[in-house]
């Protein structure tokens, strides 16, 4: 019997909670979150999910294998990468996204950098920006549920339009699998009391994103515009799931405070200033690269050398409270200072050059679509309608079109040639799709030419082939109308690029728009 | 009403009910008897009886060798059979004193017969402690007369009498105070009596509510004395997490108790101390809990040292029919030493053998992974200590970081983090390991400069 003994070190017990436990709560967290966005986006979006998950976990499998590594794919921490993954993506993305996406996150993020424990970035993060990066067209379409293309809230956010706050948190906009910031919040929420993420990191970041959005977003610290921030572009996906990742995120509370500091504020900079929605997975992954330095930097003594509280130290007098913050404290706010303040300063150095460089590449268009013209002029009748509508809807007909400017062509003689319009399309399959319309006196259209074109190559974006743009050049028209069958033969029928009737349905719309406001407002108040 | 405790630590599974209604009952072992001659902290004792020598319970049979070092009695009357080395606990051999037990139990003189509190001075008090050979019975056995003789008697602010028993399974403390209450009181009262401006608290965990009456009744009355509920939680029960709830007091490694003006004793030292004081009588027997899921009968014991552990079994009915030992501790789960062998014999400092039928330690080797950094090892550490960077810094032998950025030596081997971490990594092991290559280092490095 007594050579049967297990000889060991103490302690003898152990507790209960295993990594697996840990990753299969974390799953459990996200459940709300990938629920709600399957009811919301449908099928597709489940098998994003499920391609995503898959991925990772075999991933996983086959790098253990092919390595001769110990089962680590079982202790279920790829299932969470590829979960957190597929919530990150648009429920439109081809399925191969959510596979190469998987792949790198598993294989090249955390695999080659020593698996589970090892990797330097957030996995999910890396192969979402890997997507982002390579696959730019295709991750950044969103559709609403109900069918309609549409820019995501945030987008609408950015531009200054209007966004719903109510459909943010349930997730019936526009936006990834995992939008809704309701389920994200409840599921965030559990954690932090289960104890399984640290509050510091979680709160610290959207306390400093609040903070950056009430200080510099214009608004101050309107409610609903808070909430509008916070409750998209993956904020709050960010905060819980992303930045509170254990291996990549510092081990002390007050390093714990300090990444929260730097992603906060660095998302609120990004989300002002950086011009897109997505920009929150760059904001982690920088802070991810700091953690190292946080850690080496920031370690807290035990309580026994730890004299009286930080506060109590300010207070204290003496020393001049700054030689008595820690200096890491000091180098990385002032790292993170500097790198805020080259990034404002490269975004207003360039502000203005990219401006002219876009009013060139305006100014270019308009002489093409109006080849008699050789200069132009504004007109005060146009002006003033543009002015008018204050950057809403154009006419009820048109989809989501919207008038930019105008302008009077006028050729060598100072005579009136025409007119120049610029017309934005939102229902784009990529977002907005905006193009110069020329129009001669009599209401003929004599060219157009687009100026911002997102559309997927080979399919949206041959509109802008001579075949197609030629269609409009020289009819006289009130009205074109898409025929989707080809072979049109009517002046006012327009053939759609085959394969890409929605692009072809957006110019269509903005040519009309662009004419309806030249009859009834150019010719009729002229 | 808001429970005392200390920042950090775990809450195992208490598994006391299997022994804690049981009363406690003295077992005369009967054949050989086993006195290891280091049964203390510091150096071993010198034996002052030789082979064929007749002894009896009470005799001194080894002497304190130096000022931290203890004496030893025998606990039971025979012939001496030799001065050998012998397998205790720690599966190492040492030299032991082994007594042919005749089954008489004849007391020595001198002992056994109360005398009067009143008419003994300190010195007389801590004569005969020391006399008594009473060590630190909550499992370090740190020479008790060393402890009560600090450098300034009158900075010590509190005496904290330490019935927490915050590990796992033991309920010998327990027991104790509910029957002995009024000679712990007394104990900690005798001590008092060295430290004029000291007040005596009497610190138990909220899960034992009849020792807590008991102890509040016996303490009833005496102004100098308190009864204190600490929140059930384990380390409580150490040292320094008592002296950090009652004291408020956080202190480096390198200081002692008395250096923030706190003196902490088990309960069971208590008693002994009340015993050697009051009766002359030397501590040969101590209170211990046999339990675990694999004795068939758990229960609390007056046992003498160097019964056998298989012999205390046996008397206690043995293990659980069909049923296969996988571990032995001695003490709790989360402190204890494991046994090779059962056949070794018990030691004054020993509170209790842990039976297990299955190993906690094997599972968890199977489910370990690599280190996730989710800090659930920092939040348990009762010492503030921040187990991850330290684990790795040891792993990759960077002693210069362990010791001085992350004060990697304060670590007192609780074991929290160890049965906190989810990853299952060994952490004590490494930690414990890392500590006696830096001790190693340093006495390498001392030897070379001479």
């Amino acid at each position: 019997m007594n050579n049967a003994l297990n000889i060991s070190s103490s302690p003898h017990v152990r507790d209960k909670r295993t990594t697996a436990y840990m990753m299969r709560v974390v799953l459990l967290a996200l459940m709300p979150a990938t629920v709600v966005g399957v009811c919301n986006y449908g099928l597709h979006a489940l098998l994003v999910v499920l391609v995503s998950v898959a991925a990772a976990v075999l991933s996983e499998f086959a790098f253990d294998k092919l390595c001769h590594k110990p089962d680590t794919w079982k202790d279920g921490s790829a299932a969470v990468t590829g979960l957190l993954l597929a919530l990150c993506l648009s429920p439109r993305v081809p399925l191969t996204m959510p596979l190469l996406g998987s792949m790198f996150a598993i294989l090249i993020a955390k695999c080659c950098f020593g698996g589970l424990g090892k990797n330097f970035i957030n996995p999910a993060l890396a192969g979402r920006c890997f997507l982002l990066i390579s696959f730019g067209n295709m991750m950044s379409s969103y559709r609403v549920v109900d069918g309609v293309t549409a820019a995501t809230p945030v987008a609408d956010l950015l531009v200054g339009n209007p966004v719903n706050v109510t459909r943010m948190f349930l997730g019936t906009t526009s936006g990834v699998i995992g939008s809704s910031a309701l389920a994200l919040l409840a599921g965030g929420l559990a954690l932090w009391a289960l104890q399984i993420i640290h509050g510091e990191i979680c709160f610290s970041v959207l306390g400093t994103f609040i903070l950056t959005i009430g200080l510099f977003g214009g608004q101050g610290f309107d409610p609903r515009f808070i909430l509008a921030h916070i409750s998209g572009g993956g904020v709050l996906m960010a905060a819980f799931f992303m930045a509170t990742d254990y291996v990549t995120s510092p081990a002390t509370p007050l390093g714990q405070l300090v990444y929260g500091l730097l992603i906060g504020s660095l998302g609120g900079i990004f989300r002002l200033f950086s011009g897109t929605a997505d920009s929150f997975s760059y904001c982690v992954i920088t802070g991810n690269l700091f953690v190292p330095l946080i850690d080496t930097y920031i370690v807290s003594k035990p309580y026994a050398y730890r004299k009286v509280s930080l506060l109590k130290q300010l207070r204290a007098s003496g020393e001049p409270w700054y030689k008595r913050v820690p200096r890491p404290v000091i180098v990385l706010t002032a790292i993170a200072a500097i790198a805020g303040l080259a990034l404002s300063g490269v975004y207003f150095m360039t502000k203005d050059t990219i401006d002219n460089q876009k009013r060139a590449a305006q100014a270019a268009s308009y002489k093409a679509v109006c080849p008699l013209a050789d200069h132009f002029e504004a007109n005060e009748t146009i002006d003033k309608a543009v002015a008018d509508l204050n950057g809403a809807v154009y006419g009820t007909d048109f989809g989501r079109a919207h008038i930019n400017e105008g302008f009077a062509a006028l050729d060598e003689g100072g005579n009136n040639v025409g007119y120049a319009l610029s017309v934005t399309s939102a229902d784009g399959f990529d977002g907005n799709v905006t193009l110069a319309v020329g129009v001669d006196n009599e209401g003929a259209v004599t060219g157009i030419s687009f100026t911002e074109l997102n559309e997927t190559p080979g399919m949206g974006m041959r509109v802008d082939e001579a075949e197609f743009k030629d269609q409009f050049v020289g009819k006289a028209v009130s009205k074109f109308t898409l025929n989707k069958a080809g072979g049109s033969t009517a002046d006012d029928e327009i053939d759609s690029v085959s394969g890409a009737s929605t692009t072809s349905g957006a110019v269509v719309n903005a040519v009309n728009a662009a004419l309806d406001f030249y009859n009834n407002t150019v010719k009729g108040g002229a | 009403m808001v429970k005392h405790t200390f920042r950090g630590g775990v809450h195992p599974d208490g598994h006391k009910e299997l022994s804690r209604e049981v009363p406690l009952r003295e077992f005369l072992p009967a054949g050989e008897m086993v006195f290891p001659l280091s049964q203390h902290i510091g150096k071993p004792a010198k034996p002052i009886v030789k082979k064929g020598d007749a002894v009896l319970v009470g005799q001194r049979i080894a002497e304190a060798d130096g000022y931290v070092s203890a004496h030893i009695a025998s606990s039971c009357s025979g012939v001496v059979k030799a001065v050998e080395k012998r397998l205790t606990l720690t599966g190492a051999m040492a030299d032991c004193i082994v007594v042919e037990n005749d089954g008489q139990f004849t007391c020595a003189e001198g002992f056994g017969e109360r005398e009067e509190q009143a008419s003994l001075s300190n010195d007389e008090i801590l004569r005969r402690i020391q006399d008594a050979g009473v060590v630190g019975l909550g499992g370090a056995g740190f020479p008790t007369h060393v402890k009560l003789k600090p450098k300034d008697p009158a900075a010590i602010r509190y005496v904290i009498a330490n019935g927490a028993e915050c590990e796992p399974y033991l309920t010998c403390n327990d027991q104790l105070m509910r029957v002995k209450a009024n000679e712990i009181v007394e104990g900690l009262e005798l001590v008092l009596q060295l430290f004029p401006n000291a007040e005596g608290v009497i610190g138990i965990e909220d899960n034992k509510p009849v020792a807590i009456a008991a102890m509040k009744q016996a303490a009833h009355g005496k102004p100098r004395l308190r009864v204190m509920e600490l929140q059930t939680k384990y380390p409580q029960g150490g040292e320094r997490s008592l002296i950090q709830v009652i004291a408020g007091v956080d202190f480096p490694i390198s200081m002692l108790p008395a250096d923030v003006g706190c003196i902490v004793d088990n309960v069971g030292t208590l008693y002994a101390i009340q015993r050697a004081v009051l009766y002359r009588e030397p501590l040969f027997s101590q209170c211990f809990t046999l339990t675990g899921e694999a004795a068939k009968n758990p229960g609390n014991f007056i046992v003498r040292d160097g019964t056998s552990f298989a012999e205390l079994l046996e008397f206690a009915g043995g293990l659980k029919d069909g049923i296969a030992l996988k571990k032995a501790l001695v003490g709790g789960p989360m402190m204890g030493i494991a046994l090779g062998s059962l056949d070794v014999p018990i030691q004054k400092q020993n509170n209790g053998l842990t039976l297990m039928i299955e190993d906690p330690v094997e599972l968890a080797e199977a489910q370990m992974t690599a280190c996730l950094r989710c800090g659930r090892c920092a939040k348990v550490c009762p010492v503030g200590l921040l187990p991850e960077p330290m684990a790795d810094a040891a792993i990759n032998k960077d002693y210069e970081r362990y010791e001085k950025k992350l004060y990697g030596l304060e670590c007192i081997q609780c074991g929290s983090c160890t049965y906190n971490c989810p990853a299952k990594r060994p952490l004590m092991q490494i930690f414990k390991e890392a500590k006696s290559e830096i001790q190693a280092r340093k006495r390498a490095e001392a030897g070379g400069t001479k």
